[in-house]
Parts: structure tokens; C-alpha cells; sequence
């Protein structure tokens, strides 16, 4: 990958917090016109690495590029062209939203005459244009967190950074939000996202970056990545519960009810194993209406990755 | 510099959306009017204003005892306008996602500095009408309205700087907040104590005679000479030394000497005339009754508040400077407890 391709390269990022070693190797790419997710446990070192992205933290060693620039001695460069929403962050709360905006393009010195037309165009693109004299503090969790999001676009960033932008939203936003980072990667933009809502991930992103204990573990075009070696478990349903058990026992399948959403089991073997036992009961007259795996397959190789470590 | 103004207008407005500014200036302001009608009927008295005709006379005495009393309940404020800007922002999560724009740490920083200082200066500037009262009661000058209001507005942007680096020292809120309480008490009690406490246990000895009594003896004399400048940053000690001269009016005596005297009775002056004189070294001089080891009458030091008040500049310049410094971003250490956006 060349640098003009990439919205961020790192290399070896390493960052203590005096005893504590919060990232101790991680590797990331981040080409342009792509999403990548970074996927790892609480205390992975997600945070800590997208905060020496984003030009607010000094790495111990590593080598790191944002939009072709050190962040370390090149910060006023990268932060032209990175936008970043923390996982946690405060509003001006009596501002409006507006106002809000207008104060975030004038500190990133875009000149006073389009300050208010950048502000009504990021509100519409938040789904808030109705909000735009309200009061922050009157915006709902998730409409807080498109306001949020939509502020690290101030600027038109290249590189987009995104700690958590999922929490707090609800189903609809959720998707939404999916529809907007798939526009902006779009756009031609590098965008990171990182996320425990591993279903949504998996659905937006082109790349995947795991980490667990501060180190990258693997990077993986969503298309390729490895087969889960664990058990993984497949929601079934059939016209006539009582059948499918019986014949699920028959087999000496463990299965477990889910309530009404149907009956779980586990699957040993990946994918081909799933498939022999759907034919078998297909083929034992069980009328299977329902077959799928609980979870996507992000989130089971980001299991079956987790608990490798262990 | 358009930097410092987007950060200076941001907190501003959050300051003025979030408390009640409104009653909190009312209410300073009629402390402060109530104050000088206490102190214009207590300066109104015969006794201290001898003729009617210097009845004219009565702003200086007003003015002074009014200023010291905006400057010491300025001192109560002004803390709270700064001391819980930098990390109250760290707490509430606002402050990195500022420092990732395109403002630098300077800009941040002033922007700050400007906002609470302003906020003082509003406080200030709503006890001018009171200034203009005392104008109109006679014995001052303008120059000396504007002289101590300026320094008033200097010492509350000092005191708002050095509050503003301690909140980005501090991780907590309600520590830097005490901090910077201590510090103005630290300014203005501990300096006084100190001068007080250093001056005690700093005399020397002296051989005078008094040849009334017959005869020479040992004396232990004070030597303010030696530690006044334990004193001079004292804000207040600034702000009457610094204030320019009260008008006089030449007096001609009956054996036709003049003398210049004060129109009224005047504390700023006073304080100042004080000031002046611990600043002169007694010296071994003769008298009609002998030979004395004192000042000599007539006799003063300089002025004490260029010292002091370049000393408390200092301290500003160096606040600033640490407050820049820790605004900086990326940043290589993290304060215990401190998180970073």
C-alpha cells in the first residue's frame, strides 16, 4: 500500500501508562475509500491507539502516519485533514446546536462567511436540520452522538476516527449510521471505526483490525477472514418444535430453547458441519423454516481470537 | 488571534447560559453602592471633614475606602471565574475534542485567560457608576479614577491566570479551586503576616544618646528597610501605592511657608505614604536632643508597587506559560486520574 492510499498506516505503536502497558504492538491500516473496524475487548488498546492517531497522545515507539503526516511532529497537518469522535465526550450544553457547529468550523479557521452554511449542511447530514436552534442539552443520547459525529466532519476530514460511534444509538439510527460511515468511505475517505456491536461492523466494514492485550492480532479483508474453529451456535426453528427436537436428540445434538425466537444449538466443525445437519434434517422431513448462525462471523472469529489468547 | 477570540466568545457565552449572571451582578453591585453610602455618611462627619467648603472635598476619602473593598471582594470572585476552567473541561469531555481542531495550545490557553478576565472585568466595570459618584463629590482627579482601575483590572487578570494554571495542574475541580483561594490569600494575608513576622525578628542594634536623659543606651530598632519587600506584592499595597496622587491644595502658613496637604482624609494615600516610609533605612542622625538612629522626618523610600506589581506580573507571565505547556497536545505525560478527552 502506498501512502497515497492510505488514510493511516501504523507500525508498532507502543504507549504505557506508568505500570500499566496499554498498547504494546499494534499494527493498523487504513486505506482510503474503505472502512475499516478495530476490533478488540475492553482494554484492548483501542482508545489509547486512536488517541495517538488523532494527535492528542505520544506514543512510546511506533511509527505512524495519518493523511501522510507524523502526528507527533506534524499534529497542525494531520489535524487539517483527521476528524475524530471520541468515545466519550461532553457538548457545550447550553449552545445550539447551530452555534455548536458554527464555534467547531471557527476553531477549525474555516473563514466566518461559511461557517453557517457548513453548520446547516452537517445538521442535515445528522438528521437535526429542525434542531438547529434548540439547545444541546435537549438532544436525545443518539441525536447527541450524530451531533458528534457530524463535528469531526467539520472540516471535510480525509481520515475519519471513530471511537464507539455506535453506543447509545437505537436500531434505526444504527443503520443510519451504517449508511453514512458506507457514504463517506465513499466519499474516498479512510474512516476507522472502532465497536463492540460487532453485527453492525460486520455489515459496513471492508476491514477488519483485531487487537486484544494492547498487540494487533490479525488484519482481515471482511471477505476472507478465518473460518471460526470453535463451536458456534445456529438458531433453528421448524413448523413443529417437538419434531425438530426429537430429531435434533436423535442425533445426540445439544440443543437449548431460545423462547419463542426458536431452539439454539452448537456446531462444531464450521460451516460444512452447519450444512450436514441441515440436510439431514431436511432430508428427515423436519420442516426447518428457520437456520442461521447466532451472530455474525466477525464476531465469531472475534470470539474464537479472544479466547485463543486464553 | 481570531483563535483566542473563537475560544474567548465560546466560554463566554457557556458563562453567561450557565449561571444567573444577572442576580449575581445585581447583587455585587448593591453590596457595593450600600457600602458607599455607609462609607460617604461615615466620611460626611464635621469631625473628619472639617469646614463645609471641603465638603466638596469628600470622593477621595470615599473613593479609597470603596476601592479597597471592590478590590478585596474582587479577590472572592475571581478565583471561581478560572480555577475550574482547564480541568472542568477535561472532566466534562469538551476540552480534547478542542485541542484536535486547528487551535493551538496558545490560543486555547488566552482564549480562556480572556474569557474569565473579562467576566472580572464585568464585575468591575459595574462599580464605574460608583466611581463616578465619588468623582462627583470632588477631590479626585480622573487620571486617579483611571489609574486605579487599571491596576484593579491588572491584579483580577493576574489572580484570573494564576487560577487558570492551576486547573490545569490540578485533575480535581474543588482542588484547584481551594488552590487558587489559597494563593490570593497567600497574596494578600500571607504576605502581610510574613512582612510582619520577618520584620519582627529582623532589628539591629543601635547606640543613641538623648542628652536630656544624660547619657548614651542601646536600642533595638526595626528594620522594614530590610523585608518591606515582603510586602510589596500584596494587591492591595499595589493598588494604593500605584494609584496617582490624590490633588492637593497648597496651604500658606502665617510666617508665609506653603505646605501641600491632601484635600480630604484619604486611605490609599495614607497606605501609600506608609508604604513609603518602611522603604527608608533609619540612619544615625543629630538632633536638639541628641544623636537618634532613625528616619529622618521627611525622609521616604520609592514606591513599593513597581516591585510589586512586576512581581505578581511575573507570576502571570509564568502561569501562562505553564498553562500553555499543559495544554499542549500530543501530550507525553498524563496526571494521575487525568483522562484525556
Amino acid at each position: 500500500m502506498t501512502a497515497a492510499q492510505a488514510g493511516v498506516t501504523a507500525r508498532g505503536i507502543r504507549r504505557s501508562f506508568g505500570p500499566v502497558h496499554a498498547v504494546q504492538g499494534i499494527d493498523l491500516d487504513v486505506p482510503l475509500g474503505q472502512v475499516t473496524a478495530l476490533v478488540g475487548p475492553n482494554g484492548a488498546g483501542k482508545t489509547t491507539a486512536m488517541l495517538v492517531l488523532a494527535t492528542l497522545l505520544v506514543p512510546d515507539a511506533g511509527e505512524v502516519r495519518v493523511a501522510g503526516f507524523d502526528p507527533i511532529t506534524q499534529a497542525g497537518e494531520v489535524r487539517a485533514r483527521m476528524g475524530w469522535a471520541p468515545d466519550v465526550f461532553g457538548m457545550y450544553d447550553t449552545l445550539t446546536c447551530r452555534e455548536y457547529l458554527e464555534t467547531m468550523a471557527a476553531a477549525y479557521r474555516i473563514p466566518t462567511g461559511q461557517r453557517t452554511d457548513r453548520a446547516r449542511h452537517l445538521l442535515e447530514l445528522a438528521r437535526l436540520p429542525d434542531k438547529a436552534e434548540q439547545p444541546v442539552h435537549s438532544l436525545s443520547r443518539g441525536q447527541k452522538q450524530r451531533l458528534g459525529l457530524v463535528r469531526a466532519l467539520v472540516h471535510d476530514p480525509a481520515v475519519l476516527l471513530l471511537d464507539e460511534p455506535a453506543s447509545g444509538l437505537d436500531p434505526r439510527s444504527r443503520v443510519e449510521l451504517r449508511d453514512l460511515l458506507r457514504r463517506l468511505a465513499g466519499e474516498g475517505r479512510a474512516v476507522l471505526v472502532s465497536s463492540h456491536i460487532l453485527s453492525d461492523l460486520e455489515e459496513v466494514a471492508d476491514r477488519v483490525v483485531f487487537v486484544d492485550g494492547g498487540r494487533t492480532v490479525g488484519q482481515h479483508a471482511i471477505g476472507d477472514m478465518p473460518q471460526a474453529r470453535t463451536a458456534r451456535t445456529y438458531r433453528l426453528r421448524g413448523l413443529d418444535p417437538a419434531a425438530l427436537q426429537a430429531e435434533l436428540e436423535k442425533r445426540g445434538v445439544g440443543w437449548a430453547t431460545a423462547g419463542h425466537a426458536g431452539i439454539d444449538v452448537q456446531v462444531l466443525g464450521g460451516e460444512e458441519s452447519a450444512a450436514r445437519l441441515l440436510a439431514e434434517l431436511v432430508a428427515a422431513d423436519v420442516r426447518v423454516t428457520a437456520f442461521a448462525p447466532v451472530g455474525g462471523s466477525l464476531e465469531a472469529t472475534y470470539l474464537d481470537l479472544v479466547e485463543g489468547q486464553r | 488571534m481570531n483563535g483566542i477570540l473563537t475560544v474567548a466568545r465560546l466560554e463566554f457565552r457557556l458563562r453567561i447560559r450557565a449561571g444567573r449572571w444577572r442576580w449575581l451582578v445585581g447583587a455585587w453591585f448593591l453590596v457595593l453602592l450600600g457600602v458607599t453610602l455607609l462609607v460617604r455618611s461615615a466620611a460626611d462627619q464635621e469631625n473628619l471633614v472639617g469646614d463645609l467648603e471641603e465638603q466638596r472635598t469628600l470622593g477621595a476619602a470615599m473613593f479609597g475606602v470603596v476601592m479597597l473593598v471592590v478590590l478585596a471582594l474582587a479577590l472572592l470572585v475571581t478565583p471561581a471565574l478560572a480555577a475550574q476552567s482547564v480541568n472542568g473541561d477535561r472532566e466534562r469531555g469538551t476540552l480534547a475534542t478542542l485541542q484536535v481542531t486547528r487551535l493551538s495550545a496558545a490560543e486555547i490557553a488566552l482564549g480562556k485567560l480572556l474569557a474569565s478576565w473579562g467576566t472580572a472585568l464585568v464585575f468591575l466595570g459595574v462599580t464605574l457608576p460608583l466611581a463616578l459618584w465619588c468623582y462627583l463629590e470632588g477631590g479626585l482627579s480622573v487620571l486617579r479614577i483611571a489609574g486605579v482601575y487599571l491596576v484593579t483590572a491588572l491584579l483580577l487578570g493576574i489572580v484570573c491566570a494564576i487560577s487558570l494554571a492551576l486547573s490545569t495542574l490540578l485533575a480535581r475541580t474543588t482542588t484547584s479551586a481551594v488552590l487558587a483561594y489559597l494563593t490570593v490569600f497567600a497574596l494578600t494575608v500571607g504576605t502581610l503576616v510574613t512582612f510582619g513576622l520577618v520584620t519582627a525578628s529582623v532589628q539591629t542594634e543601635a547606640t543613641v544618646r538623648n542628652d536630656g536623659y544624660g547619657g548614651s543606651y542601646e536600642i533595638t530598632v526595626p528594620r522594614p528597610d530590610k523585608t518591606w519587600f515582603l510586602l510589596a506584592p500584596n494587591p492591595f499595597a499595589v493598588l494604593a501605592d500605584s494609584a496617582p496622587a490624590a490633588p492637593v491644595r497648597t496651604i500658606e502658613l502665617p510666617n508665609g511657608d506653603t505646605i501641600e496637604e491632601p484635600l480630604s482624609v484619604d486611605v490609599l494615600g495614607s497606605m501609600s505614604r506608609e508604604l513609603h516610609r518602611i522603604r527608608a533605612a533609619p540612619r544615625y542622625h543629630d538632633t536638639e536632643y541628641g544623636t537618634q538612629f532613625a528616619v529622618p522626618d521627611g525622609v521616604t523610600g520609592g514606591p513599593v508597587w513597581p516591585l510589586g506589581l512586576g512581581v505578581n506580573l511575573l507570576l502571570a507571565a509564568g502561569a501562562i506559560w505553564v498553562t500553555i505547556v499543559r495544554l499542549r497536545t500530543p501530550t507525553r505525560k498524563l496526571a494521575r486520574g487525568q483522562r484525556i478527552a
